[in-house]
């Protein structure tokens, strides 16, 4: 092995810290125009006039749009492939708007500056229509989706997920114990650092080229081909250089706009949000409220599980109506019960809409079943770790839902590794205290899938071809967000064709020359790109020795390639000299195309402990120490997946203590709507951390291996939460643990 | 198309004549209220840069009263060994407000003409009976005590005064917001007394972010004065502190968690006075 299980350094890391990158807003660019864009301030009102004459008047202002001259095509933002069935309820600027930060109108001009002046000359004048500002509100708003026109109605749930598996009445008739715990979990923010920008341009051929910090091109060029209601094969989209996303970036929100923009007035068009309106006008992590019952035998086996889940997805669909059932997903592949009833449902509410973040559902519905886990343990006197040994999933279950083979499925030994390292069973026993400060530890497990299978276009496309220059260049639709996925990458096609990182160039997606692929999401990149990557270069290897066999003389088996060289025991030709040797022969350099199509979707899994200090007087916790294992398969770069772990953990601390956009009830503006009101965890709020890896191959993962990205922020809230509860003895259950909600639950 | 002209005066008498000027002055020193992104500039007039006039920068504790210039950053402040002997309090506060950027451009007057309920430095200036001078909109030099400044007034401030018999060398501050360090206010407390024999003669307490501007918390530091602090007096003293919190913002949503957060800080604030851990076995009784 040369470079898998190395630390290497990301491939555009000097680039980044020395400033080289050039992010989407960064180049100037001669005739540029700035679009900037007017928000509803109300919740839901009908937009009846919209007076642009002082705006047009403005110096350098070179037009207005709105709903009455914008195409009213339904979209939906969500989509990653053409034809993809979701429920197509966003327009552009729409006639009727929906949310506190929905599009109204759009001022193109010469500069920034003077965009958002002439918005701010934009008379408009609405109907304020009634609002549905909590989900509570909405359920009572039932009704169908669509009405008799096919036309999107106001109406809830907007989507169902049902599972009815096993004798619930039975399990529950059975049970030792039972317990009832409700959770909430708030709406929070991405907080990607770059703030949502696009830039858009006419090219030839009547095409319109898009520029975008995105987690797809073919997202991008799908989700803008139906709003503008053009063919998709017009746009030319690229991705740029990333400034964080987290899943914010997933959809195109700005992208149609721009690109329709760049069509009315053959400019280049950018569209960048302030920090406010990235707050306030993108999207957020979808806020629930879940019950779930439990019932437990006498030895700890879970009998049966009833689960009542709902989902607040704002004001548009996007990918809201896939929540109920990725919850469910998620939530049947951690534990083996025999009997389980849940009913997750998705509604509309006019507050701003959710869409993906990290995990995707994951940390929802892991914390509503870890929490509701640790208080059935606490009632029933079961220790949680061994409560969770009991009934986690092994190597090879079958999911009840999609009957899925979890894989090389390794929670037992995150639980078992994880508890020992940690010293949970005397942590476990000491008294939290009696004075002001009190400790407690508390641990959750959690599963996560990897990629989108059994969805039917769960494939990558990988080509690797040898350069002139000897070097070997990687053609995918490729979309590192930050986290290092093309370093990895590069690692797993190194790694196997015997060379050096330095040796293999990464070439950013573009829909004209990168075959399909459906982005970044789902934690696909390593388990299925990187199995994809690994085919081709395989496939290269081969290709690469057969055409060195002939300038060598050797037979292809003999010859092995090594530090950019191909060599046999007693010859050799530098990758290099092969290639001007192919090129003097007029041979085409090797080159390989290998799709891999996912065939599993095998379960990563974790388990995080916590130690939290709490102080009962002003209600604030201090998180004290930290230790997460993770079911990793096969770390690729372990630096890296240390990174996520990390970086998870921030975001899951958060989760637990702070963050929450907070949709006013009465207005529906939201309170967290810049980093002044929104706090995150920062640096001193940071525990030391450790991390387990479980190194356990997937049999059909690259190498091994299985993905870390979402999963290490998946079981952190709980964890938190139950380590809160342990030290206080409190049974709180609404995140985020403000500390009013802390001194409240002392108090009763 | 801007109207706004910047000018940068470099000494008293320019800025004096530009404050004499027909044009709508508006001040900027460190720039860290007025440049954030979520407030919108101003968009004519006169931004005049405060921070090219020496006049208004460092730190005298040398003579009997302290001197400040307005345009001293937080981050002077924080690192000023005389003031730290003389007045810890207002380091202490100085050294929590922001980040280290933050402590690093925004200034002292700045604090007080920004006048936000949270902040930082507002309650150890007001326990320490600051006066400010300062110069009228019509450019007349005067000096009015930091009770009796009012934000917008139009006075440009240049050093802030902390008299001799304002301040003492037993002082501190605490906060608490909603994180640790990088966090506004939720509350803020300054404490002068001075320590004798386990006990704090003529306590002054001022509480911040409790209103719209700090106050003075007479009953609570009245239970302290010439008492030997025992549990049973700490006891007192956080039972008065809620009260306090009760008198100021009853019916609000925040007030059952200050009455009670208010206890923690009191603790802290006590420690911090007499320099020990708000652990110390001082405070295990109080609970």
């Amino acid at each position: 092995m040369g470079q898998v299980g190395k630390r290497l350094a990301l491939i555009d890391g000097v680039e980044k810290v020395t400033g080289q990158v050039r992010f989407a807003a960064d180049d100037a660019v001669a005739g540029l125009a700035h679009a900037a864009l007017l928000f509803s301030p109300h919740p839901h009102a009908r937009v009846l006039s919209l007076d642009a004459g002082k705006a047009l008047a403005m110096a350098g202002v070179i037009g207005v749009w709105w709903h009455q001259t914008t195409p009213q095509n339904g979209y939906n933002s969500a989509i990653w492939l053409a034809g993809q069935q979701l429920l197509a309820d966003e327009r552009m600027f729409p006639a009727v708007v929906r949310h506190v930060g929905d599009r109204v109108a759009v001022v193109l001009a010469d500069t920034e500056a003077t965009a958002r002046a002439a918005v701010g000359l934009l008379e408009v004048t609405y109907d304020v229509l009634p609002a549905i500002l909590s989900p509570e509100g909405a359920q009572a708003h039932a009704g169908p989706t669509v009405d008799a026109d096919r036309q999107p109605t106001y109406l809830n749930p907007v989507a169902k997920a049902a599972l009815d598996h096993g004798d619930v009445a039975a399990a529950f008739a059975l049970a030792s114990h039972i317990s009832e715990t409700h959770v909430t979990t708030p709406r929070s923010h991405h907080c990607a650092i770059e703030t949502h920008v696009c830039r858009a341009w006419p090219e030839a051929n009547d095409r319109i080229a898009i520029h975008s910090p995105c987690q797809s091109v073919f997202a991008v060029q799908a989700v803008v081909a139906q709003a503008l209601g053009i063919a998709a094969d017009r746009l030319h989209v690229t991705k740029s250089p990333i400034g964080g996303s987290f899943g914010g970036k997933a959809e195109p929100i700005l992208d149609p706009i721009c690109a329709f923009l760049a069509m009315q007035t053959g400019r280049v068009v950018q569209l960048q949000l302030s920090r406010h309106e990235t707050f306030t006008a993108t999207r957020t992590r979808s806020a629930t409220e879940g019950r779930m019952r439990i019932a437990l035998a006498t030895d700890g086996r879970i009998l049966g599980r009833d689960v009542e889940v709902t989902v607040d997805i704002g004001a548009y669909c996007t990918g809201g109506a896939y929540l109920p059932g990725s919850m469910l997903q998620r939530m049947v592949r951690l534990y083996d019960v025999p009997a389980e009833r849940y009913r997750g449902r998705a509604v509309y509410t006019n507050t701003l809409p959710t869409g993906a973040f990290r995990g995707y559902g994951s940390p929802q519905i892991h914390a509503l079943g870890e929490i509701a886990l640790d208080l059935a343990a606490r009632d029933a006197g079961f220790d949680p770790v061994a409560l969770r040994l009991r009934n986690i999933v092994g190597p090879a279950a079958i999911d009840p839902w999609q009957g899925l083979n979890l894989g090389n499925a390794r929670g037992a030994d995150c639980l078992r590794r994880g508890a020992k390292a940690f010293g949970w069973e005397t942590r476990a026993r000491l008294a939290p205290g009696t004075g002001r400060f009190r400790r407690g530890v508390g641990m959750a497990a959690a599963t996560h899938i990897n990629g989108c299978f059994p969805g039917d276009d769960e494939s990558t496309t990988a080509t690797l071809g040898l350069q002139a220059d000897g070097g070997i260049v990687l053609n995918c639709a490729l979309h590192d967000l930050g986290c290092g996925s093309d370093t990895t990458l590069a690692q797993i096609a190194a790694e196997v064709l015997g060379l050096g990182l330095q040796n293999i160039r990464v070439t950013p997606a573009d829909t004209d020359t990168c075959t399909y692929d459906l982005g970044t999401r789902a934690s696909r990149m390593t388990y299925i790109v990187g199995e994809a990557v690994r085919k081709a270069a395989l496939a290269l290897d081969q290709a690469i020795r057969d055409a060195a066999a002939l300038a060598l003389n050797a037979a292809p088996q003999d010859l092995t390639l090594q530090q950019a060289c191909v060599q046999s025991a007693r010859t050799r030709i530098s990758l290099a000299d092969l290639a001007t040797w192919l090129a003097a022969r007029n041979t085409a350099l090797p080159i390989a195309t290998q799709t891999h199509r996912a065939t599993a979707n095998p379960g990563s899994f974790a388990v995080h402990f916590a130690e939290v200090e709490v102080d009962t007087l002003t209600g604030r916790v201090q998180v004290t120490d930290y230790l997460a294992a993770h079911d990793i398969g096969r770390a690729i770069n372990p630096m890296l997946v240390e990174g996520q772990i990390h970086g998870g953990i921030q975001i899951g601390l958060g989760y637990a203590l702070y963050e929450d956009v907070a949709v006013d009830p009465g207005t529906g503006r939201l309170r967290g709507d810049s980093f002044a009101r929104y706090t995150l965890a920062n640096a001193p709020e940071m525990s030391p951390i450790r991390t387990l890896l479980v190194e356990k191959a997937e049999p059909t993962g690259p190498f091994g291996a299985k993905a870390v990205g979402e999963i290490a922020t998946v079981p952190v809230a709980p964890a938190l939460v139950n380590a809160v509860n342990a030290a206080l003895g409190t049974r709180l259950t609404d995140l985020p643990l403000l500390p009013e909600r802390i001194i409240l639950a002392l108090q009763n | 198309m801007t109207l706004l002209n910047v000018c940068r005066p470099t000494s008293l008498a320019e800025l004096v004549a530009v404050l004499r000027g027909a044009d709508p002055v508006h001040l900027i020193a460190g720039g860290t209220d007025l440049l954030v992104g979520s407030r919108a500039l101003p968009d004519a007039g006169r931004l005049v840069d405060l921070t090219a006039l020496p006049a208004l920068r460092g730190i005298d504790t040398t003579g009997p009263d302290i001197r400040i210039g307005a345009a001293t950053t937080d981050a002077e402040i924080e690192r000023h060994a005389g003031l730290a002997l003389r007045y810890p309090a207002l380091v202490q506060a100085a050294a929590e407000c922001g980040s280290v950027q933050i402590r690093n451009r925004a200034t002292l007057a700045g604090n007080i003409a920004n006048a936000a309920a949270a902040a930082d430095l507002i309650p150890p200036l007001l326990l320490a009976g600051a006066r400010i001078a300062g110069l009228t909109q019509g450019g007349a030099e005067c000096e009015i005590s930091l009770q009796d400044y009012q934000a917008g007034s139009g006075m440009l401030i240049t050093t802030v005064i902390l008299p001799a018999e304002g301040f003492d060398p037993d002082s501190a501050f605490v906060k608490l917001g909603p994180r640790r360090d990088l966090t506004i206010a939720r509350l803020n407390l300054a404490v002068t007394a001075q320590v004798q024999d386990w006990r704090l003669l003529e306590p002054r307490i001022v509480a911040g972010a409790l209103a719209p501007r700090a106050i003075p918390l007479l009953r609570a530091a009245s239970v302290l004065d010439a008492q030997t602090l025992t549990a049973d007096l700490l006891r007192a003293f956080l039972d008065a502190l809620s009260a306090e919190v009760d008198a100021a913002i009853a019916g609000r949503a925040s007030h059952g968690w200050k009455r009670q957060a208010i206890r923690g800080l009191g603790i802290d604030l006590i420690a911090r006075l007499l320099k020990l851990s708000n652990r110390d076995p001082l405070f295990d009784g109080v609970m």
